[in-house]
């Protein structure tokens, strides 16, 4: 493994080398995740209705309304539009995925690729923190945490950045190990680099490659875990997030065979994030070409 | 034997500090009182409420340092005590809950595997044969679909398909039910679990299938004249079975992880739905012993696994 170089081209059975693609599928994805990014970005400036207004409409019955053209994805049973909801809901998934995720390479990163170049002592006491990190289930952890603290955006996305600290923290630093020994990193010592300027300059650059396809992989599941946190009501307490829309359209099972569409388009919209995470995700990870073993 | 030494000192250091950070994180955080004393717990500014207080501290060891209480607990953990309820009266004991409802989440989590294996081997085998093909694809992206749909979102899918739309299966489970009706209440909480993991294994045994069968001992099966499906179930199954194996393994202790929202969506009384209920309400003891049991499984597994593959490979050893 170690030296296998990591590269977008790929070499044919007839021995002509054939630029590797990402394919369409890998733009789809990134489309619909752009698409999510403004929405949660620019959400109240968008022209939606408001999502805890009740919008009662004595004509058409008592609510939930089903989906019509004045409410796209139907009403709940206090007649607030699903669509402005759903739409509103992107932006706690999405700010806690990414908050989370960027705590976790922050932290797990640096701990990684510091002790997988410096190895020794470090390495030994962050191996052990890792390890006895992951030896809590991560929603055990999650739940247990998020239950005792005050829950705030803030709060659930430090909670899930710890989660992310073990796993983004081993695969640094195995791939720190890899490049740590290498021939360039040798010559840039030899010609007096301080370990500072060989880790930013020669490791960082090569664990970053595998590291990417990770980031997004890393999201899809802190977005999934934020879903199950709010979907178990421990997530942020105020505010509307597609866990706590799936839930309130699940709670009870009548409401559920009445109202289907509480429930169900939240869930497509999680589905569609978490796939184009996760499909963006592994794409980039062909195309670098990383063994899947050291995921 | 050095090895096997270290290596078990180094999953009870484990599980030592596990019970350390619960311990410290609950105890440090979280409140217990009102969950034992009722509204009284705030109302300090009454002489009558504070000695009330104050006697609920001592009955529940409350009124002790936090080193002195994590050791009380610790020895009585390991001695297999693992304490009373946090409520007002200290009942049930936290083993007595913990017996009722281990069992159905050991039925649901092994329920999971067995459907996850049983999936995943014959659907590895046919993509595995085919690899590149049309099917073979489509079979990919329906393994994507179930990997990125979040256990919950699958449960409630389930339960609205099956249970309200077709009317096949039960909404909820009934502990008093007989045996047979509550095992066939578990299945859709069990595929809840399973249905991913089964697209987990999938993946990952017919990564293996596909190596084994570019090797030469299956080209020699081929020449000889044998079946297809001889090939693939006596020829290629076995060995590429090693690493599916390991992750079956490790996944036992994840997959308890993953019976918590199907527990609650389904209202099945294990431990995972416990865990919830009891974290919410401060109920210490509860919370520790169930977190120790699911971090138990989960490193003894792993030390399991280990031990296997030194059997295996007696070079792991060193």
């Amino acid at each position: 493994m170690s030296t296998q170089p990591i590269s977008s081209a790929e070499i044919n059975s007839d021995g002509t080398i054939v630029k590797k693609k990402l394919g369409i599928g890998f733009w789809l994805c990134v489309t619909w995740l752009g698409l999510m990014a403004l929405i949660a970005l620019f959400t109240p400036l968008l022209p939606l209705k408001s999502p805890t207004q009740n919008f009662l409409d004595p004509a058409n019955g008592r609510p939930p309304y089903s989906p019509s053209w004045k409410h796209w994805f139907g009403s709940d049973k206090d007649a607030r539009d699903v669509f402005a909801r759903t739409l509103h809901g992107a932006r706690i998934s999405l700010t806690v995925g990414f908050a989370a995720i960027t705590a976790g390479f922050l932290v797990g990163g640096t701990v990684g690729v510091i002790s997988g170049y410096y190895k020794g002592w470090i390495d030994r006491i962050s191996s052990f923190v890792f390890i006895v990190l992951l030896s809590f289930p991560s929603l055990v952890l999650a739940i247990l945490l998020t239950s005792l603290i005050e829950r705030s955006l803030l709060t659930i996305s430090l909670v899930l950045g710890l989660l992310s600290i073990a796993p983004v923290g081993r695969l640094a630093r195995a791939a720190t190990l890899q490049f740590a020994d290498r021939e360039f990193v040798l010559a840039a010592r030899q010609i007096g680099a301080t370990n500072r300027r060989i880790i930013i300059k020669e490791i960082l650059p090569n664990v970053a490659i595998p590291m990417s396809s990770l980031a997004l992989l890393g999201m899809a599941v802190a977005v999934v875990a934020e879903g199950g946190l709010s979907f178990l009501g421990l997530s942020v307490e105020k505010g509307i997030t597609w866990g706590g829309l799936i839930q309130l359209g699940s709670e009870s099972s009548k409401t559920l065979e009445e109202a289907p569409w509480i429930a169900f388009f939240p869930i497509l919209m999680l589905f569609l994030t978490v796939l184009s995470l996760n499909f963006a995700g592994d794409r980039v990870r062909n195309y670098f070409d990383v063994k899947e073993t050291t995921l | 034997m050095r090895y096997y030494v270290q290596r078990v000192a180094l999953a009870i250091l484990l599980l030592l500090a596990v019970s350390m950070l619960t311990f410290g994180a609950l105890n440090v955080l979280g409140d217990p009182l009102f969950n034992i004393l009722g509204p009284v717990a705030g109302d300090v500014n009454n002489p009558e409420s504070v000695e009330m207080i104050n006697a609920a501290k001592r009955e529940f060891n409350l009124d002790r340092s936090l080193p002195v209480r994590y050791g009380l607990w610790v020895s009585d953990f390991v001695q297999g005590d693992f304490g009373v309820t946090f409520s007002s009266t200290g009942q049930p004991p936290v083993s007595g809950v913990i017996s009722e409802r281990l069992p159905r989440t050991i039925t649901l989590v092994l329920m999971a595997q067995f459907f996850a294996i049983f999936v995943s081997i014959p659907w590895a085998l046919i993509t595995a044969s085919r690899a590149g093909k049309v099917s073979d694809r489509i079979s990919t992206i329906n393994a994507f679909f179930l990997v990125a749909m979040p256990n919950f979102a699958i449960a409630v899918i389930l339960k609205f398909v099956f249970s309200i739309k077709l009317g096949w299966m039960p909404l909820t489970y009934t502990a008093d039910d007989p045996l047979r009706s509550r095992i066939f209440q578990m299945v859709l909480p069990a595929l809840t679990i399973g249905l991913p993991v089964a697209a987990v294994y999938q993946r990952l045994l017919r990564t293996d299938l596909i190596t084994t069968l570019q090797q030469d001992f299956i080209l020699l099966a081929r020449t000889k004249g044998l079946s297809k499906w001889r090939i693939l179930f006596v020829h290629a199954l076995r060995p590429s079975l090693f690493s599916f194996i390991t992750v079956v393994g490790l996944n036992t202790g994840a997959l308890i992880g993953g019976s918590i929202v199907s527990e609650t969506v389904f209202r099945i009384p294990g431990i995972g739905s416990t865990l919830v209920e009891s974290v919410l309400r401060n109920d210490f003891p509860v919370v520790l012993a169930i977190v120790m049991i699911v971090a138990s499984s989960f490193v003894i597994i792993n030390l399991l696994v280990d031990f296997a593959y030194t059997l295996i490979d007696p070079r792991v050893r060193r």
